[in-house]
């Protein structure tokens, strides 16, 4: 392992960016590397704010329409090498908002996330474990370490 | 002071901040007008979270339409889907068995205490004050697992069902004790925070007199919830809900509507959460907890209001064959949103962010009604 | 040979220089584990972490354009920002004593000024995605102030970088100034001698009170909490090194760990009177005080909130006052 993979292994920057999902999900994340409870930086993962410095997107929710643009942008600050996670159903496949059929279809999803950026990552659940987040930020290491 | 006026009409830059920020729980934009960093006007544009839930709700099965409204909050989700099927049993006439009242109401207090405790922490974090939000997540903490036993889901727990509860979350001995143990716990917690809290001249210089919104504008602005009663108007909807006849609580007010007050409301108003636990872990009835015993047919509008943990929640349809149809839900935040503009005027910039988090916000419930002209 | 390498000044600053850099690349991650986690009873991040594996990991990321006017300016200011602090580091050993105008208070103040204004210039430059150009429609009709002038955060964080220079690095400097007053000259070899025939200057009654205020700069001029108003997470999120990406945001996270300890030699330069020098055992005191130093800025930075202005000017003005008494105890 050269001195790239290993550094990368002991500081990843994760950034969330919530795109209108019902909220549960983005708390659930927040409170995984807030609280005291998961403490995510002791597995190395820092919480940042700031695209520039992120390695890793955590993306929730199903992308509204005044949520496509920002989050394009906001991709596009992150330097490469970058990894996206999509984290809740509605990340995943729109989520219920998308995929219930009443009457009148709904037309305000351009979601999953995946129609808007590649994504690497999935986490399912509604809403998404603090384990399971932890756990598939952590999962990605791997290709991480691997990349350019 | 009756009324905040801006100090002059100069509009020195634009700061818009959002859609993604760190103070920010959710997405929204902000536009604050500054004059040398102090804030004379605030735009809040919301609708970034529209995924347009009453549309999707019409037609579909009462049922799935209840589920549907758990998924309009991720922080208030056991309110939304209790005060739906209380609509419908209000419409069909069904009677619901005592010990599923009690359950809801166990619910919806611990939903309390966790939007609570995510707005005392949410505060701090707010307040750069990172210790003190990692000991209320830590706290919070408890009531989640409370959560996750009682309903399964740390989230979306879907307790209430039309008729009831689901028998998912019937309550046995164990899991009252379970309760009842974690909420002595979690009053030993709280007492100390609030005690170190109140000692922290730091964080009080911080947050007395930021924010403030007086009485009067907080009336005129139909500002609800603890955010209204924290400007000193007693108004809680759970002393006229027939769920909490059987229980003695206090409404908790707080004389001056400024960061202080509100934060201090939520902390004792998390007190009296624990006080109504306790009543209904010790009067709980025995018997089902849900009467599968009804019929449906078709009703006229029917409106229901319950108090959630951020202000008023209305829910409004009428059902057609088993459908819904003219789904309306109001939320607290929809008439909060004016408050938390006005809460801005006056302050530092870095109180804007506070000053809006103080009224609680919470958007992704609130952007649903709101009609988006797309060119 | 082996003799005259070692007796070699320039051998000696230099190797000086790079265990003081090796040493403050752990303090970062000292503050963060030893300190905020365990005072948030978690286990926080392993101390490596923050400071050396962070940047190590942003050298490896590809560059990105970044968003700013002048993007070539605004990328040299963290490299001019690391040498400004190197130079402070070599001034203060014993071996730069021989050109007196290196080693003297002027110099040092001027260089921390330099550092100072880099800040403004960063914030000035960074144009960051996340407020003007996030792409969101809300200059809209119906809108308030449509035709408003329209600022990035990073200019607010600009615009309290001046203030901060304006009167924020008062208190710091008058500390500075402080021993001058005892030892009567500033030149450092002078000050440094006093020390070492009348005892640490700490110890005295005007000594101790500009070591408060020394404290109270260098958590102003660290931009920690709670004077960190110029990259205040509740609104300017990380203020002027929004834009900073791959290398040269490692070099502005080393340069915050090599600023701490270069603070703490300046004190114990200043206030005991022990050079930073490999030649002798007295580097493990400066290596103490920084370690103190970043326990204290920790312990503090844990417990209080994020000041605003209203909060700020009082604080300044009362650690400018208490560094002024320390200043006219000095001189009676």
């Amino acid at each position: 392992m050269g001195i790239k993979s290993f550094s990368r292994a002991r500081a990843i920057h994760v950034m969330l960016v919530y795109t209108g999902g019902c909220n549960g999900c983005d708390i659930e994340i927040v409170n995984s590397i807030l609280s005291p409870r998961f403490d995510a930086e002791q597995y190395k993962v820092f919480l940042t704010w700031n695209p520039r410095e992120a390695d890793v997107l955590v993306v929730t929710g199903p992308v509204t329409h005044l949520n496509r643009k920002p989050l394009e942008a906001i991709y596009e600050a992150i330097p490469n090498p970058k990894l996206v996670v999509a984290a809740g159903s509605c990340a995943l496949m729109g989520g219920v908002y998308k995929n219930c059929h009443g009457d009148i279809p709904s037309e305000e999803i351009e979601g999953p996330v995946e129609n808007v950026i590649p994504v690497n990552a999935k986490i399912p659940g509604c809403a998404v474990r603090p384990q399971d987040v932890l756990a598939g930020v952590v999962s990605l290491l791997p290709t991480l370490l691997d990349a350019d | 002071m009756d009324e905040k006026v801006p100090k002059s009409n100069i509009i020195e830059t634009e700061i818009p901040m959002g859609t993604v920020h760190p103070a920010a729980l959710e997405p929204y934009r902000v536009r604050l007008f500054v004059e040398d960093e102090i804030v004379q006007e605030a735009e809040i544009t919301i609708g970034v979270n529209h995924r347009g839930i009453e549309r999707i709700m019409e037609g579909l099965p009462v049922e799935k339409a209840n589920a549907l409204t758990e998924k309009i909050c991720g922080i208030c989700s056991n309110s939304h889907i209790w005060n739906s099927c209380r609509t419908a049993e209000m419409g069909l006439n069904i009677e619901i068995p005592e010990r599923a009242e009690y359950i809801r109401v166990i619910m919806g207090e611990l939903e309390r205490l966790h939007s609570h405790f995510l707005y005392l922490a949410h505060g701090c974090e707010v307040l750069s004050h990172e210790t003190f939000s990692m000991r209320v997540f830590y706290m919070r903490e408890i009531v989640m697992e409370l959560l996750a036993m009682i309903g399964g889901n740390r989230v979306q727990y879907g307790c209430s069902v039309l008729g009831g509860v689901r028998p998912r979350c019937d309550l046995d001995e164990a899991k009252l004790l379970r309760l009842k143990n974690d909420m002595d716990a979690l009053e030993e917690n709280l007492t100390g925070f609030v005690d170190r809290f109140m000692a922290d001249s730091i964080l009080l210089s911080r947050v007395t007199g930021i924010g403030v919104l007086p009485q009067k504008q907080a009336i005129k602005l139909a500002v609800t919830g603890p955010t209204l009663r924290a400007t000193g108007v007693a108004r809680d909807l759970r002393t006229t809900m027939f769920e909490y006849d059987n229980f003695d609580f206090n409404v908790i007010t707080q004389p001056d509507g400024d960061v202080k007050s509100n934060l201090i409301m939520r902390a004792l108003e998390s007190f009296e959460s624990i006080k109504i636990i306790r009543q209904a872990i010790a009067n709980i009835p025995e018997g089902k907890v849900v009467n599968r015993d009804w019929e449906m047919f078709d009703t006229d509008i029917v409106q229901s209001y319950i108090e959630v943990p951020r202000g008023t929640l209305y829910h409004s349809y009428r059902l057609e064959g088993g459908r819904v149809r003219h789904s309306i839900i109001r939320t607290p935040s929809m008439a909060n949103i004016g408050a938390m503009q006005y809460a801005c005027i006056g302050d530092q910039i870095t109180d804007a962010q506070l000053c809006i988090v103080q009224c609680d916000p919470c958007f992704t419930c609130t952007d649903r009604a709101i009609e988006i002209i797309r060119r | 040979m082996f003799e005259n390498i070692l007796t070699n000044p320039i051998f000696a600053v230099v190797i000086t220089v790079l265990v003081c850099f090796i040493i403050s690349t752990l303090l970062p991650g000292i503050e963060r584990k030893y300190i905020h986690a365990r005072i948030q009873q978690r286990i926080g991040p392993p101390v490596t972490s923050p400071g050396i594996m962070a940047p190590l990991k942003f050298m490896f990321k590809e560059n990105v354009n970044i968003s700013s006017p002048v993007p070539g300016l605004y990328k040299a200011l963290p490299v001019i920002c690391f040498i400004v602090v190197l130079c402070v580091m070599i001034a203060l050993t014993p071996q730069a004593y021989m050109i007196p105008a290196l080693a003297s208070l002027v110099a040092i103040v001027g260089f921390l000024k330099v550092e100072e204004i880099c800040y403004v210039l960063m914030g000035a430059l960074s144009k960051s995605v996340m407020s003007v150009n996030m792409p969101f429609p809300d200059q809209i009709k119906g809108a308030a102030h449509n035709n408003a002038n329209r600022s990035f955060i990073e200019d607010i964080s600009a615009k309290r970088s001046l203030r901060m220079i304006t009167y924020g690095s008062f208190p710091l400097y008058l500390a500075l100034f402080a021993p001058v007053t005892a030892a009567g000259s500033i030149f450092l070899q002078d000050i440094v001698s006093f020390q070492q025939v009348n005892g640490p200057f700490l110890f005295t009654v005007s000594g101790g009170i500009a070591a408060i205020v020394f404290f109270i700069g260098y958590m102003i001029i660290l931009n920690e909490y709670p004077f960190s108003i110029i990259k205040a997470k509740s609104d300017v999120i990380e203020g002027p090194y929004m834009e900073y990406a791959a290398k040269y945001r490692a070099v502005v996270v080393i340069t915050r760990g090599f600023f701490m300890f270069v603070l703490g030699a300046i004190f114990s330069v200043l206030f005991i009177g022990v050079p930073p020098t490999i030649m002798s055992w007295g580097i493990l005191i400066n290596i103490a005080v920084a370690l103190i130093f970043v326990f204290m800025m920790g312990i503090f930075s844990a417990f209080s909130p994020v000041f605003t202005n209203r909060q700020l000017l009082p604080t300044i003005l009362g650690a400018t006052l208490l560094g002024i008494l320390s200043i006219v105890l000095g001189l009676l």
